[in-house]
């Protein structure tokens, strides 16, 4: 089954590109680490559900280029071309002449509307070159002008016309001393849209990928292209081909559909982070050798304590024990310190793969009281290598990962709301201080329902 | 008369072979079927007979279930099943109910249940053709069987205490995400059977059917999977051989189970169970029947003294008014048939052709098609049924709604949201 992926704006565009790039050169890593007839099996399933085949044997990506003004999605295109690999469709992208000046109600009331049929068209063209769809990605950043506000308003428009499609959102967080003076509007509107309307959210925060680039990668002057090229080794370490089930050599058709019933059924709780280990520059790689145990302590701990990447984990967090009497004194330290879930998907890719052990991870003290570990916890695997890494693992979470961003977000718009501040350049599009109110008590319906977790 | 009709005698050795004989036929064509012996054994309700027999009955009152499924279900789970599916179907009689879950016992009652199932319809044949080797891509067209036959009740679990409410959330929406994710594989399959019927188009031997099957292609990919079907179908043939066998031996069983039924201890007058019928309540319909058989005297009386002043008036005329009348005859006849198809369009499947799946054909845009039903006929028959199914789901929401506000009682007041104070 095949994922049609929506790219909104600058940063859905750049983002986009390095995905596909990431998952069109693991797909054809020489070190895979495995059979042939395995490596053909898994290319043929990447293929299927990324690209698309033209008629001169160039995979085309199965991606629909949206952005208002036409500078990034050119130089997105010629990357693309110049790279010969693979490219994106002839006519799959739209853009406009101008930006949006990081006006989010303008991208949502006016680009929105204006171009939803052209949009729209795009995508159905799209749609219909797959066998079968699995569902959309839309990348998109939460506090930019185009990519959040029309980003918004795209995804209602596919929840309207594809219902029953699976729908996932790439948000990207924006870094918490961004330059944008209303982002934390926008991020507010975005999210409380998003929520209503997509599926499922998975969340890359700017700030995590950066201390990544930084601390782990080595890279002293972190431009955007590092930063993306992370986050779509991420994204392709989950969205790879993985079995369909545990002593099965077939891979999985549908993972979107496995990812969201495992960890998204209940309709407030939305929001997914991913973590992976092990992440560093390709030159360290070589002299790197892991194992099983190691990686999944590391990521157990990394999940417990909220820690964004494998250095500098607080090991002191440990899971509350149960049956002690007083709760109330454990919350404060349980709302600060230790990270309860929902619900985890593990991904394990790489050699011994089935010998990995994870009966850590079903510990009922990492999961909140009403979901017991055999229905919160599932792991998918397969046994080709990805992107040169031996063994690699990644892991996406339903749990409080992002309860502090957010509140810390829905807490500066509101001083800003408070006072009113720059709220006319939103009531001039149709965003009333209705939508706003709305979309407050939405957020911090959220947030309670992920504190309440701990009881 | 006379020598020519020689009574054959009976030869005791026979007698004492057909019972056994017939059981074995019948044993052959169920599936799981225990022998002969352990039929024996059930007579006298020995105990190492039940097992077998709670196994037998419930492969047959869950014929949908694969062979492996069934090991998925414990054996009290499986008795369960039975009990729950002997009641729905009303099976009268109480001691089988009050037998111990673990299938320990009750080998007597086990048969006599199974006499039961046996003496209501073509069980065999209709378990035989639910389960047959299948070369086509088949598809059911209508929903009637698999309402008819609503499958093994999923075990209940007991809710100890509390519920989170927030559990229950979860458990919809997974529900609601397989559901979505079964459409995309049923989408998924339809694209791909797509792709290889055309891809196919001019391969079979029958020319009325023009392409292959999955079935077929995999025969010709893959030799040993030709070897398995041939296994299969030759299965299946000695199933259907045994089913005719048993047809002709099954009167000996008849009787031996009447011995059988003789040698149960006399039961209590108790109230027999009465059949659950999901229709309105009897007292309903006593009225409406009355109605009906009063419009139905009215109707003829009418009927009668319309066509006695036609007769008058028209009078008997020659040959060619012999020859309008049967005209007039046959067009009564096609408009009434008109009238029923129509009547039956409003009842739940609307279908002229044989329910059952059916085996998909790929045709040329424009040509003409062999006998069976087109596919626009179906999804126009299928539409039809999902825009009363609406219905009802709306009638049904609604009546939910109201339960609700009634139960929460007054309107709602203002809802106050508190400011975020940190």
């Amino acid at each position: 089954m095949s994922i049609v992926t929506v790219q909104l704006g600058q940063c859905g565009n750049q983002i986009g590109f390095e995905v596909f790039d990431a998952l069109f050169s693991d797909s054809h890593c020489p070190q895979g680490l495995c059979s042939k007839r395995e490596n053909e099996a898994y290319q043929a399933s990447c293929k299927e559900r990324f690209f698309s085949e033209e008629e001169n044997g160039v995979p085309i990506a199965r991606a629909v280029l949206v952005d208002m003004e036409p500078k990034v999605i050119n130089q997105t295109l010629s990357k693309a071309a110049h790279s010969g690999r693979w490219n994106y469709g002839q006519h799959s992208c739209f853009c406009q002449k101008q930006g949006s000046g990081n006006n989010w109600a303008y991208g949502y009331s006016v680009h929105g509307p204006r171009h939803e049929e052209s949009i729209m068209n795009l995508i159905q063209k799209e749609v219909e070159k797959c066998d079968s769809l699995n569902g959309f990605f839309i990348i998109m950043s939460m506090a930019g002008g185009t990519g959040s506000g029309l980003g918004a308003f795209a995804t209602q428009n596919l929840q309207d016309q594809y219902s029953n499609s699976l729908k996932m959102n790439q948000i990207i967080w924006p870094y918490g001393t961004g330059e944008v003076i209303v982002q934390n509007y926008n991020s507010i509107l975005t999210l409380s849209h998003l929520y209503r309307s997509s599926d499922a959210l998975l969340v890359h925060e700017n700030d995590a990928v950066h201390k990544i680039c930084a601390k782990l990668m080595n890279i002293k002057q972190i431009s955007f292209r590092d930063i993306n090229q992370v986050l779509a080794h991420q994204l392709g370490s989950v969205f790879q081909p993985t079995y369909s089930e545990e002593g099965s050599f077939h891979y999985r058709r549908n993972p979107l559909g496995d990812l969201m019933e495992n960890l998204v059924p209940h309709p407030e709780f939305k929001m997914l982070g991913v973590r992976n280990i092990p992440q560093m520059s390709e030159n360290s790689l070589a002299y790197s050798t892991f194992t099983w145990a190691g990686l999944l302590k590391h990521l157990r701990q990394m999940l417990i304590s909220n820690a964004k990447m494998e250095e500098g984990i607080d090991w002191q967090v440990r899971p509350p024990l149960s049956g002690l009497p007083t709760r109330g004194k454990m919350s404060l330290n349980k709302e600060f310190h230790f990270n309860t879930s929902i619900a985890n998907l593990v991904i394990l890719r790489g050699k011994d793969v089935h010998s990995a052990e994870l009966g850590a991870f079903k510990d009922p003290a990492l999961y909140t009281s009403w979901l017991e570990p055999v229905h919160a916890f599932s792991v998918w695997k397969t046994q080709r290598a990805f992107s040169k890494y031996e063994k690699s693992a990644a892991l996406v979470s339903n749990s409080q990962f992002l309860v502090k961003p957010l509140d810390t977000i829905v807490g500066k718009a509101w001083n800003m709301f408070a006072s009113k501040a720059y709220i006319h350049q939103y009531t001039k599009f149709g965003i009333e201080e209705e939508d706003f109110l709305d979309s407050f008590t939405l957020l911090e319906q959220v947030i309670a329902s992920y504190c309440n977790l701990g009881f | 008369m006379g020598r020519r009709r020689r009574r054959r005698r009976v030869d005791p050795a026979d007698a004492t072979r057909a019972l056994p004989e017939a059981i074995a036929a019948l044993s052959q064509t169920l599936p799981a079927g225990p022998s002969p012996e352990t039929f024996r054994r059930a007579k006298f309700d020995r105990p190492e007979a039940a097992p077998a027999l709670w196994r037998l009955l419930f492969r047959v009152l869950s014929p949908q279930l694969a062979d492996g499924a069934s090991a998925s279900f414990s054996p009290e789970a499986q008795v369960r099943s039975v009990k729950l599916a002997l009641r729905t179907q009303g099976y009268p009689r109480r001691a089988l109910a009050q037998l111990p879950d673990d299938g320990s016992q009750g080998g007597r009652e086990l048969l006599l249940a199974l006499a039961w199932l046996l003496a209501r319809g073509p069980l065999p044949e209709r378990l035989l053709t639910q389960n047959r080797v299948q070369l086509g891509d088949e598809m059911p067209v209508c929903e009637c069987e698999a309402l008819a036959s609503p499958g093994p009740p999923a075990p209940s679990v007991e809710a100890d205490g509390c519920v989170d409410i927030r559990h229950l959330q979860w458990l919809m929406g997974k529900l609601r995400f397989r559901w979505r994710n079964l459409m995309a594989s049923q989408q998924e399959q339809c694209a791909l059977l797509g792709k290889i019927h055309s891809y196919t188009r001019g391969c079979h031997s029958d020319r009325s059917l023009g392409h292959l099957s999955v079935t077929e292609t995999e025969l010709l990919r893959d030799p040993e999977g030709g070897r398995q079907l041939l296994r299969r179908l030759e299965r299946e043939n000695a199933r259907l051989q045994a089913a005719l066998e048993w047809r002709r031996r099954e009167l000996v069983f008849w009787r031996w189970m009447d011995t059988v039924l003789g040698a149960c201890p006399p039961e209590a007058s108790q109230p027999t169970f009465l059949p659950r019928i999901p229709t309105p309540g009897t007292g309903a319909l006593e009225p409406l029947v009355r109605e009906l058989q009063a419009l139905q005297g009215e109707l003829r009386e009418a009927v009668e003294a319309r066509r006695v002043a036609w007769e008058a008036g028209v009078g008997g005329r020659g040959p060619e008014w012999s020859a309008a009348r049967t005209a007039l005859r046959e067009a009564v006849g096609q408009d009434l048939a008109a009238l029923r198809q129509a009547c039956e369009r409003g009842g739940s499947c609307s279908l002229a052709q044989p329910h059952g799946p059916h085996r998909l054909v790929r045709t040329e845009a424009g040509a003409p098609g062999g006998p069976g039903l087109r596919a626009p006929e179906v999804i126009e028959a299928l539409r039809s049924q999902e825009a009363r199914l609406e219905v009802v789901l709306r009638q049904l929401q609604g009546q939910c709604r109201q339960e609700l506000a009634r139960l929460v009682g007054a309107p709602p007041g203002p809802v106050w949201i508190l400011p975020p104070g940190r």
